[in-house]
Parts: C-alpha cells; sequence; structure tokens
C-alpha cells in the first residue's frame, strides 16, 4: 500500500513537472501578440444631463471661426477588394483620439481586404510607445505625436520607409450640453471657480494644450490669463477621450480635445467654443509598420488602406483633417 | 508487485526533483519582475527621483490618504462587524453580500459610480457643490474611492473573527458589570486584535495601490489628487526614472506591509 | 433569596420551570443535555429573555414581563461562572479577578484587598501575575469562582463546574463552593449532569426534563436512579 501511494505521489509529481516545464519553455520562446481589444467607449448611461437643447453652432462663439458641422457624407464608390497574398491578424497601437473611429475603420479594411482583420489596442500614444519599446508586439503604431514618432524612429522600430502622415487634428474646447458655466470665449476659462479638464502633458494632446494656451496668451491674453487657467484646472487625464468623459458626465466645465471627438459626438452632446487657426496646434497623425510585426505583409496592406481614399474618408467623417 | 529499492529510491529523487522544480518557479515568477524594478535603476538615479517635487507629492499624499482611509475603515468599520455579527436583523443576509460587492466591482466602474454620486452633476453632489463643497476632484475624493474599494478586506476579517470568538467571554464580562461598550474594548478587541491588525495591514495596501476608481472619481492633479499608482501611470512615457522610483518605493512599502502581516498572523481567535 | 418563575418556547419544548433558592442554599439543577438547564441559567442572568415570567433576586424584581421590567445583564449582580470558564487568557489572574470591581469602577483600594483576599481564599497567590492562558483546568476554575464572587454578588451560578477537572482538583472546587456559599449567604444554583457532584455539594435538587421539573426535595431524598 505504501509503496502504491509514493508511486501515486511520484507520478503525480512528474506530470506537474512536465506541464511546468512546457510552460515555461512556451513563455520565454513564444511572441504571443499582446491581447489588444478595442477599449469600450465609456458612454454612461444617463449621461446628458437635462439641458435646453442646445445645438453646438447655436452656442456662437465669440472668436470668429467656422461652424463646426460633420462634414456631409460625399457619395464614393466602395473600393474594388484587393487581394492580396498576406495572412494574418494585423494587431494595430492607435493614439486613443482614433476611438470613435475605430470600428468604422476595422470594417472598411475588411471589405477592401477581404479576409483580413485589424485589431485595435487604444491607449494614450504614450502608453503606448512604453509598451513597444519594451517588447509589446504591434504591427501598426499610429501616432498622435511628431515627438514619439521621432523618439520610436530613432530607436529603430520602424520598419525603414513605413513612416507616413495619416492626418492632422487641431485642439478645440469642448462643454458639457448647455454650457452651464457660460464659457463664450477662452478669457471665460480663466474666471475664478471654472473647473477645466486637461490631458496631462505626457499625452499628445495634453502637450499640444500648453502650445495651444501658449499661443493664446502670447497673441490675445496675457501670463496673468494663463496662470489662472491653469489653475483652473482639476484633472489632467491620462488620454483624450478621458477628458471627453468628464465633460460629458457634466463635471468638468470645459475640457481640452481634438475637433474630431467634438465632430463625431452625437450632436448635442456638447457645446464647443473653438480656437482661432493662429493660436492652435495641428496635431500631426502618423502610421507607420513596425520593424518587429510577423505579418508585414498584412501590415502594409492596412497602411495602404489608411492612406487609401476609403481609409482617408473615414478618418474625414470622423472629423480628422487630412495629413 | 514489491518494487525494488534502487527503483523506490529513482521515483523518490524525481519526485523531490519536481516539487524543487515547482517551488523554485512559482518563487521566480512572483519576485523576478520585482527584482528586475531594482536592477533597472541605480541608487544614484533613484535618489535624485526622490528629490524631485512630484515624487515627493505623491508619497506624502499617498501616505496622508491612506492611513485616513485606514482610520476611517478601522473606527468605523469595527463596531460595523462587532454589530453586525452578533445580532439577527431583517437584511443581514443582503448586508453580508454588500460588503463583498467593491471586491468584485473593477476599480472603474467603483469610480465611474461614486463621480456619477457624488459629482457635481450627481444626486448627492449636487447639494454638495451647490453648498460650496464639491466633492469631486479633491483628495476628499481620493479617501473616498480608497474607502470604497479597501474595505472590504477589513469588514470581512473583522467578522469572520468576530463570528469565531467564543460569546462565552462576552457574555461572562456582561456578568461581571461590564456594559456592551465596555466588554467591546476591553474583551473583544484585545482577544481579536492580532487579527484586526493584520486585516488593517491588508486593508493600508489595497488603499495605497488604489488607481482606477481614483483616476475616474477624483481625477489627476499633482499634490491635490496624485497618488503614487496615478504618478507611476503618468510618469511612464515622461520621466521613466520616476516611475521606476516610485514604483521601487511602493514594492518596499507592501514587502513592509506583508512582513507584519506574517508576523502579526495570529489569526486564531482563544477559545474558552 | 432567588425567585423565579420562567416560561420560553425553545426550539424542541415549552420551558416552564418555577423555583426559589435560600441563603446561603445550593439549589442543583439536575438533568440530561438538552434538557434546559443552561438555558434557564441563562434567563436569570438576563442574558436571553422569558417569553413569560418574573425573577426576583434578594428582594428586588430584575425581569418581569407584565410590566415590562428587564434589569440589563450588567446589573443584575449576579455572579455566573460558565461551563467552560472563560477566563479572559489576555488579562493575568489578578487582572481578571479584578475585572468585575473594575467594570463598577471601585476604588483602587478596595480592588487591591479583595483580589488580594480572594487570591488567597482560592489558594492561587502564586498565580497572581501569571496570564490566564497558560492556567490549567483546575486553575482556571477557581479564577473563574473568584472572579465571580469578588463583585460580591446576590446570588452564584455555576454551569458544571466540575467538567474536565481531575478528583483531585474537583473535590477540592466542591469544598470551595459549598465554604463561599454558607459564608457569604448568598443563594446559589448549580447545574450538572452527574447525580454524584449534585449529592456532593447540593441541598436542594431539582430534577428537570424537556423544561420541567419533574422532581424536587433535599438532596438525602434524591431517589437512587
Amino acid at each position: 500500500m505504501k509503496h502504491q501511494s509514493e508511486r501515486k505521489i511520484s507520478g503525480i509529481a512528474i506530470i506537474w513537472g512536465m506541464l511546468l516545464m512546457a510552460v515555461l519553455f512556451a513563455g520565454c520562446t513564444g511572441n504571443s501578440p499582446q491581447p489588444a481589444a478595442t477599449a469600450a467607449p465609456l458612454t454612461p448611461a444617463a449621461a446628458t444631463p437635462a439641458a435646453p437643447a442646445a445645438h453646438p453652432s447655436a452656442q456662437a462663439p465669440v472668436t470668429a471661426a467656422p461652424t463646426l458641422v460633420p462634414p456631409a457624407p460625399v457619395a464614393t464608390t466602395t473600393p474594388a477588394p484587393v487581394y492580396t497574398s498576406s495572412e494574418g491578424n494585423v494587431v494595430a497601437f492607435a493614439a486613443a483620439s482614433l476611438k470613435g473611429v475605430s470600428s468604422q475603420l476595422a470594417a472598411d479594411y475588411a471589405k477592401m481586404y477581404p479576409g483580413h482583420s485589424v485589431v485595435f489596442n487604444l491607449d494614450g500614444t504614450q502608453a503606448l510607445k512604453t509598451q513597444v519599446q519594451n517588447g509589446a508586439y504591434a504591427d501598426i503604431f499610429i501616432s498622435a505625436s511628431n515627438a514619439y514618432t521621432n523618439e520610436l524612429t530613432k530607436g529603430g522600430y520602424f520598419a525603414d520607409g513605413t513612416v507616413k502622415p495619416l492626418a492632422t487634428n487641431y485642439i478645440i474646447v469642448i462643454l458639457p450640453a448647455g454650457n452651464p458655466a457660460s464659457i463664450r470665449s477662452p478669457a471665460d476659462l480663466a474666471k475664478p471657480g471654472v473647473k477645466i479638464a486637461m490631458e496631462d502633458k505626457a499625452v499628445p494632446a495634453g502637450t499640444a494644450t500648453c502650445a495651444v494656451l501658449a499661443n493664446l496668451a502670447k497673441s490675445t491674453y496675457n501670463a496673468d490669463w494663463n496662470t489662472s487657467v491653469f489653475k483652473n484646472v482639476v484633472t489632467y487625464e491620462t488620454s483624450e477621450p478621458g477628458v471627453a468623459t468628464k465633460v460629458q458626465l457634466g463635471e468638468v466645465d470645459a475640457g481640452f480635445v481634438y475637433e474630431s471627438t467634438a465632430i463625431a459626438a452625437k450632436p448635442g452632446t456638447y457645446a464647443t467654443l473653438t480656437i482661432p487657426k493662429k493660436d492652435n496646434y495641428l496635431q500631426t497623425y502618423t502610421i507607420g509598420v513596425l520593424k518587429g510585426s510577423q505579418s508585414t505583409g498584412a501590415a502594409r496592406d492596412f497602411e495602404n488602406f489608411m492612406l487609401s481614399g476609403a481609409g482617408q474618408q473615414d478618418l474625414k467623417e470622423y472629423g480628422f483633417r487630412p495629413a | 508487485m514489491a518494487s525494488s529499492p534502487a527503483g523506490t529510491d529513482i521515483r523518490r529523487t524525481i519526485a523531490l526533483a519536481c516539487a524543487a522544480v515547482l517551488v523554485a518557479a512559482v518563487t521566480l515568477y512572483l519576485v523576478l519582475p520585482i527584482l528586475s524594478l531594482f536592477l533597472r535603476t541605480t541608487p544614484e538615479i533613484f535618489l535624485a527621483s526622490l528629490a524631485d517635487p512630484d515624487v515627493k507629492s505623491a508619497l506624502a499624499l499617498s501616505l496622508t490618504t491612506s492611513v485616513i482611509s485606514l482610520a476611517i475603515i478601522v473606527l468605523a468599520g469595527t463596531p460595523f462587524a462587532y454589530v453586525h455579527c452578533r445580532h439577527r436583523y431583517p437584511g443581514k443576509v443582503l448586508v453580508d453580500t454588500i460588503i463583498d460587492l467593491p471586491l468584485v466591482l473593477p476599480p472603474a466602474v467603483a469610480g465611474l459610480a461614486l463621480l456619477v454620486l457624488y459629482g457635481r452633476a450627481g444626486l448627492v453632489g449636487k447639494y454638495a457643490s451647490m453648498s460650496g463643497f464639491p466633492i469631486a476632484f479633491t483628495t476628499l475624493a481620493v479617501i473616498m474611492a480608497q474607502v470604497f474599494v479597501a474595505s472590504p478586506f477589513y469588514l470581512r476579517q473583522a467578522k469572520s473573527l468576530f463570528d469565531q470568538l467564543d460569546p462565552a467571554y462576552e457574555q461572562t464580562a456582561r456578568t461581571l458589570g461590564a456594559s456592551p461598550a465596555r466588554v467591546f474594548t476591553t474583551v473583544v478587541v484585545p482577544l481579536t486584535a492580532g487579527g484586526l491588525v493584520s486585516g488593517a495591514v491588508m486593508t493600508f495596501g489595497r488603499a495605497l495601490g488604489e488607481f482606477g476608481a481614483t483616476i475616474m472619481f477624483a481625477g489627476n492633479l499633482p499634490g491635490v489628487t496624485q497618488t503614487m499608482p496615478l504618478a507611476v501611470y503618468v510618469n511612464l512615457a515622461g520621466d521613466f526614472n520616476a516611475a521606476i522610483a516610485i514604483s521601487i518605493i511602493l514594492v518596499a512599502i507592501s514587502f513592509a506591509i506583508m512582513v507584519t502581516v506574517r508576523l502579526l498572523a495570529t489569526n486564531e481567535v482563544p477559545h474558552a | 433569596m432567588l425567585e423565579a418563575a420562567v416560561k420560553k418556547q425553545l426550539r424542541d419544548f415549552a420551558l416552564d420551570l418555577s423555583f426559589r433558592v435560600g441563603d446561603g442554599e445550593i439549589l442543583v439543577l439536575m438533568g440530561d443535555n438538552g434538557a434546559g438547564k443552561s438555558t434557564t441559567l441563562n434567563l436569570v442572568a438576563g442574558l436571553v429573555c422569558p417569553d413569560n415570567g418574573k425573577i426576583r433576586i434578594n428582594g428586588s424584581v430584575v425581569c418581569d414581563t407584565e410590566s415590562g421590567i428587564s434589569v440589563p445583564v450588567e446589573r443584575r449582580q449576579i455572579g455566573y461562572v460558565f461551563q467552560r470558564p472563560a477566563v479572559f487568557p489576555h488579562l493575568t489572574v489578578k487582572e481578571n479577578i479584578a475585572f468585575g470591581l473594575v467594570a463598577r469602577h471601585c476604588a483602587p483600594a478596595t480592588i487591591g484587598t479583595q483580589v488580594s483576599g480572594w487570591l488567597d481564599r482560592m489558594n492561587i497567590r502564586d498565580l497572581a501575575g501569571v496570564k490566564a492562558s497558560g492556567l490549567s483546568g483546575g486553575q482556571k476554575q477557581r479564577v473563574a469562582l473568584a472572579r465571580a464572587l469578588a463583585t460580591g454578588p446576590s446570588l452564584l451560578m455555576l454551569d458544571e463546574p466540575f467538567s474536565g477537572l481531575d478528583t483531585d482538583s474537583r473535590r477540592s472546587v466542591k469544598e470551595i463552593v459549598r465554604q463561599c456559599v454558607s459564608d457569604l449567604k448568598i443563594p446559589c444554583i448549580m447545574v450538572t449532569h452527574r447525580p454524584g457532584d449534585a449529592r456532593d455539594t447540593g441541598d436542594r435538587i431539582c430534577r428537570i426534563v424537556q423544561g420541567r421539573i419533574v422532581w424536587e426535595g433535599p438532596t438525602a431524598e434524591l431517589p437512587e436512579r
């Protein structure tokens, strides 16, 4: 009896030992792609607080600026599907501001390249950059900041010749529907008691916002205005959609986001305050294929799609400007 | 079916070897990532980062808020757990379940829920904001988020201890002339102190590491709401060295917490 | 003098008892496990409330369901030694004995003399500074007894006080109990399921079955069964 139980224990130990070795071995050598999923957009149920129906363009901002209206859908012919021999899923690390357009892009990519699919990992460009630098797997990297793109290029992360400008975006101020704090011009942002949400300076949108505020201070307002605006900031969010959420919930009086976020939102979600182009900061998005990609063919196909008429049309529909 | 002595020896050796591999693998998996934090920096860089005002303020804010949160949880939670354990009341089972809720709720959801209630557009926050005491985006919000996510750790421990405590001690004390309050402070708490402290230490650790609910409900403002975990995340892109420095501090505190819990590990409550 | 008449619906049967104990007298409640003996003690102590009943200790009413009187446990002036002694393990013997006196806010001098006296009477002076968790069963029993009597109660109740004691300890504890009760001239109720213990200690015996007294009388007259 004693021999039997001993044998059992040895047997179990051997099996577990082998399983463990197998797992460790797989973990060390495997190159499994990061589980990339499109971040579920944070649209809380009872989002829009009861407010008088205020169309964004009715809140006439003092500064002369083009009224913000989604571009009329241009009738395009469905692009002819392309059949290529490349295979595989495309894992795309993309700046968080592409959250709204990502599902449309995925659908149209699959239409243009039947049998192919793309999976987005959306986060602040700064977070994605760090992940890539520490070995995260991705095929495509869409950056919202030239500075980060250059950093990755210098680090040799991109495949040669694949870094291309993708789109551009201006900064805009969004306000909760109904504009409860009556922000009618950038001057109002410095009023005491106003709550502002901004991205952290590490986030591309945050750097852009700081530049915009500096420009406005230099051209129209003064340094005191700049200081007062920063005093009114109650939170530095770690991604651009984070700011949009806080504004949508009505928890802050104003937030700095990309124009695309304001344009792509359902009408009535936000009131807006545009910033004159001369003081604004034009953010450039770039796209590139990563050297570490295992599906370079599919990755290049995806890049082609993004730069093609179909991809650019999607971006335009969601408020991005052409590169 | 007698196996030869040599065969048994081989089997035993293999079994021991497998056990050793298992122990080594599990230990290394847990400890190597933490060790690598230390290896990624030098003492000079680490100390330089500590001098960074943002790092210092995150450290001070984290420690202060976590201590306050712990105090709230212990002072309110201990009597609550005691009353809950010693009495039957309608809805007791429901309360039991509700206490565990924050444990399974994703922190971001908890943060969103707190924001929707206490934010200035929220049911309660509306009035708070109007009377000039906004709740969201303040240090108070940090404390509230920490209390929300960390309290189950303490309450479950306290409940378990009080349930195990033999009621004979309390009954005897009452017959000797002690009021229920005196019984609680002179008999119940001293007899469960070891377990309560280890529960408190775990709760402190959880409050210190809180991230998701904090950033949702309290936001991220250096000096006001930027706790250490937030500072780590924010600095990942910008000041990597600061991120590492803060992470090391968090690891050191967590390690100290674990050692303390181990030393106080008298979870056993005395039986009459 | 203790006078008690209590009724309470328990899970398996209805408890219905009425008895009285004179000063300096030991009444033994005898019966099998589950007969309701401990419940009776708990009712008198106030740890449980009767459905119906009246309890009077030393002339004052501590419980009267009709008029809604129910004196809280800590004010009933009762010494109660549980079946498992429940000495506070985190306190020393001295602190244990002093517990009731401290709870009643007695003067430190009084506490000192009382504790000292009881340490001698129970012959445990050498254990004074020992933490109660390190005591043997018999020692714990003595400490519990001293602790209960140090507050000068008007009634002493003992629940199976000799269980878990060896023969010598049992003999000495029985002697101590008899001595204390007669010295202090207080009524005493003792619960046991062993006829031998009942005979040795009790002046009068009540046999309880299913919550009711089936036989009551002086010890000498207890039928040999």
